[in-house]
């Protein structure tokens, strides 16, 4: 659950939102042009960048939490990891979810253990766990993004781009794990990728001139989305089958 | 098997290193309360070692500690400026010539830190103003604040008296050669703490070694810790500089070598590098013990020299790897 209030942000120096109140109580899809300020938005409600008006989660504003509870409540997965440890392993990395939750200046207890061996099971990619991170795959980057997100047992999850870098088949590995999330979390989804918004079913807020607007399943009919991008659109090959 | 091989000679240089030197010891005369040998060993020797050993902790941890929280090999407080900031703090307060306490600290050593310091905060405040290659322009900076530190030590030459300048270079080469019991325990402990609290932030350490962001995410006050760590490391490399001069290389090369025998995430390698570069710091020391010339080597000659060619094959094998 997740409030924006007058929100106004900029990046470089160029205005992106303009006293936005939004209220985000379920399941978003955030979609709109390249430079349009989605990733801004999601960067502002983790608190990564400065903005003006108020963001409250569950009803409490985010600089006011403590930086271990705003992370019990929020992951954010970015498009792309940007990595300089050359040497940390898929599961050192995935256990740093359990973060948070440790108790300061000490180890990461016998229970953060277990979440992060039963996390990388229930993805799959368990045969994953002594590789370094640098040197995986896109695709299989973002899993490793999604265990971590999962060890961090936040309610709501930030997907940024998920698929930007992805090949088809890998997409819709992502696109099926997103939708399964849906169940336990609430999704935050920005993507320009409209066979995967399509694919997630989630309410849609279009981001244009400095403003959101809403959208439930109509965002996907063709004049719709031909007015809001200007191109002209077959929904029906939207379809992921 | 290799690992134990490094490990054991380290050791046993250490071990054996009090017994080096111009003098050669007997080691009945040693155990002799009364002998000039026993003098030798426990009054100058002993504290020599240990006095060097602590300081390649420091030196070493806080090479780590920098090219952790910077994210790049190349920096530390001796290639970021901070090494020649302690210098000449420290040198301006033996060209006035203090020798009084403050606070039952030596001027000399507040002065060094105090240097170290101010250039921490300098190289804080104007990296705000640079922009995406961040990283790589602070290392610039710190180039430039280093040679402006030269020219205004130069100043202090310039103006200075031929015995207060005798000292001075003396000191600009960097020596271990400590006359008591005090400095080595004062920078044992400042050695404990430094170790000590990088290991507390080892988690933070590893997190922020990812990214900023990333750490910031987890929860890790990212501010807080950088800040508090960089300002241990520069105390502790005040300190070290005020008292040995300036003693260069050893926070590149150690935390290299010890990542290349142990490629693993940082908070594995606390521990193991500051043990390598106080052993590391040791055998230099030895060297230039060893080494017979009119006088003693200073250690700070002898880092560089290794050093400098080790700086060199960093830069070229970094511009590999990212060519390819």
């Amino acid at each position: 659950m997740i409030e924006l209030h007058n929100l106004s942000c900029s990046f470089k120096n160029k205005q992106l939102l303009t006293n936005i109140t939004q209220s985000i109580p379920k399941h978003i899809s955030i979609l709109g042009a390249n430079g349009s300020g989605k990733s801004t938005l999601a960067k502002a409600i983790c608190n990564l960048v400065k903005y003006d008006g108020e963001i409250t989660i569950m009803g409490e504003e985010i600089t006011t939490l403590s930086l271990k509870d705003r992370a019990k409540m929020l992951s954010y997965i970015p498009a792309k990891l940007e990595i300089h440890d050359p040497y940390i392993s898929v599961y050192e990395f995935v256990l740093q979810g359990r973060f948070p939750y440790k108790q300061s200046y000490s180890n990461y207890s016998y229970k953060d253990n277990e979440i992060t061996k039963q996390t990388l099971e229930f993805l799959k990619i368990s045969h994953l766990e002594n590789i370094s991170v640098s040197s995986l795959s896109s695709g299989e980057q973002q899993l490793v993004l999604i265990a971590q997100a999962l060890t961090q047992q936040s309610k709501i999850i930030i997907f940024d781009e998920p698929t930007a870098n992805l090949d088809p088949h890998n997409s819709k590995l992502i696109a099926e794990h997103i939708k399964g999330l849906k169940e336990y979390h609430q999704i935050i989804l920005i993507t320009h990728d409209l066979h995967l918004a399509c694919y997630i079913d989630s309410p849609v807020l279009f981001l244009k001139d400095k403003q959101l607007s809403y959208y439930e399943k109509e965002f996907f009919d063709d004049d719709v989305l031909q007015k809001l991008y200007g191109v002209n659109f077959h929904s029906m090959a939207l379809q992921y089958d | 098997m290799i690992k134990i091989f490094i490990w054991v000679s380290l050791v046993s240089i250490v071990l054996l290193s009090p017994f080096i030197g111009a003098t050669s010891l007997n080691l009945n005369a040693i155990l002799d309360t009364n002998s000039l040998d026993n003098t030798i060993f426990f009054d100058l020797r002993l504290p020599r070692v240990i006095f060097a050993f602590c300081a390649g902790v420091i030196l070493s941890l806080s090479g780590l500690l920098f090219q952790t929280l910077f994210r790049n090999p190349l920096m530390t407080p001796y290639t970021l400026g901070i090494s020649s900031g302690a210098v000449l703090g420290a040198g301006i307060a033996i060209k006035l010539g203090l020798g009084t306490l403050f606070f039952g600290v030596a001027a000399i050593s507040l002065f060094g830190f105090l240097g170290a310091m101010l250039t921490l905060l300098l190289l804080i405040y104007l990296s705000q103003f640079l922009e995406s290659s961040k990283h790589e322009s602070l290392l610039l900076l710190g180039i430039a604040l280093s040679l402006f530190y030269t020219s205004a030590l130069m100043i202090v030459f310039y103006m200075g008296s031929a015995v207060q300048n005798d000292t001075l270079i003396r000191f600009t080469m960097g020596s271990l050669s400590i006359i008591s019991w005090e400095s080595p325990l004062f920078l044992g402990f400042i050695a404990l703490l430094l170790t000590l609290s990088i290991y507390l932030f080892r988690y933070e350490l590893q997190l922020l070694s990812i990214s900023d962001e990333q750490a910031s995410l987890k929860g890790v006050d990212t501010k807080k810790v950088t800040l508090t760590l960089l300002t241990v490391a520069s105390l502790g490399i005040g300190i070290l500089v005020s008292i040995s001069g300036p003693i260069g290389f050893i926070g590149l090369i150690v935390p290299h070598i010890v990542a290349k025998i142990y490629p693993s995430t940082v908070n594995f390698r606390i521990i193991k590098t500051a043990l390598f570069g106080g052993f590391f710091l040791v055998l230099c020391d030895t060297l230039t013990r060893v080494i017979q010339t009119q006088s003693e080597l200073p250690i700070g000659i002898v880092t560089a020299l290794i050093g400098g060619p080790f700086f060199i094959y960093l830069i070229i094998t970094r511009a590999q790897n990212v060519k390819h």
